[in-house]
């Protein structure tokens, strides 16, 4: 595959994407409990203000922006920075105003709350 | 009722698997392919971590993709002319949740690059930030850039 140094005769056939950065799936965890589901998602060097999780009419949409951590001029190379993305078409009964998000060590820990109505109820027998 | 936890965007993933098990038959047949800076990211190899390795002027820098991993978690161990670099992840689920998707895996690892250039064992430091490994090599006096005066006659 030839460099793409000529700018006037593209190869034929090729769709450009709008965006040069690529963004990729990071391979994420679900868990749950009786309280909250879990989420924990690979996203190595991406910092606290290139994340925005937002959750919209049962869409929860992670993306994780990478930052360039060039260092000096590439020799070799086997990854770019990119985007994580990933949307989840998440159950209702998650409260969006109670989500946490937490980042350590390149892993974003997000937590969603269950709302009171979905969490199971025990029910007392009364004596009669 | 929360058993229905999709993935919206997985018909795109499956374009991403079927674009990396072409790019490995790609790199079989000629490993330089994917080497080579200008494929960089897009054409990643298979192996694990991911360098990336910098020419920093009188460093050395390489960086190494290692989410979930510490300090303690690596060894870095630097010979004449490579470095080795070698780590564990262990990854246990939470205690008192159950587990719709597990994605992120245990992965043990160990990795040998040989280095373009010698380098100062002394001088050469590694650490872990945001999941990235960095590890900055000193170069060996002799292979310093050196500036060269031009002199006027």
């Amino acid at each position: 595959m030839a460099n793409q140094t000529d700018l006037v005769n593209r190869s034929n056939g090729r769709i450009e994407a709008v965006q040069e950065r690529e963004a990729i799936a990071p391979f994420v965890d679900v868990y749950e409990n009786v309280d909250e589901l879990l989420l924990l998602v690979d996203v190595p060097g991406a910092t606290n203000d290139g994340i925005d999780v937002q959750l919209d009419k049962g869409q929860l949409t992670i993306l994780a922006k990478r930052h360039e951590d060039a260092a000096g001029s590439l020799l070799a190379g086997e990854y770019r920075a990119c985007d994580y993305l990933r949307v989840f078409a998440v159950p209702q009964g998650i409260d969006p105003s109670k989500i946490d998000a937490q980042l350590s060590g390149g892993i974003l820990r997000l937590r969603l709350p269950k709302s009171e109505s979905v969490k199971p109820r025990r029910i007392e027998v009364k004596q009669g | 009722m929360f058993s229905r936890f999709g993935d919206a965007s997985r018909d795109f993933a499956l374009f991403d698997e079927f674009r990396r098990r072409m790019d490995r038959v790609w790199e079989d047949m000629d490993p330089s392919w994917s080497a080579s800076p200008s494929n960089a990211g897009t054409h990643a190899s298979s192996a694990w971590p991911r360098v990336n390795l910098y020419d920093a002027g009188s460093n050395l820098v390489l960086k190494a993709d290692v989410p979930g991993l510490s300090e303690k978690d690596v060894q870095v161990t630097l010979t004449e002319s490579g470095v080795s670099l070698a780590g564990e992840r262990k990854v246990a689920p939470p205690p008192g949740y159950s587990a719709h998707r597990q994605e992120r895996t245990h992965f043990s690892f160990s990795r040998s690059l040989t280095l373009p250039c010698k380098v100062n064992p002394e001088q050469t430091q590694a650490s872990v930030k945001n999941g990235v490994l960095t590890v900055t090599l000193a170069k060996a006096p002799e292979a310093q850039p050196r500036q060269i005066a031009v002199q006027a006659h």
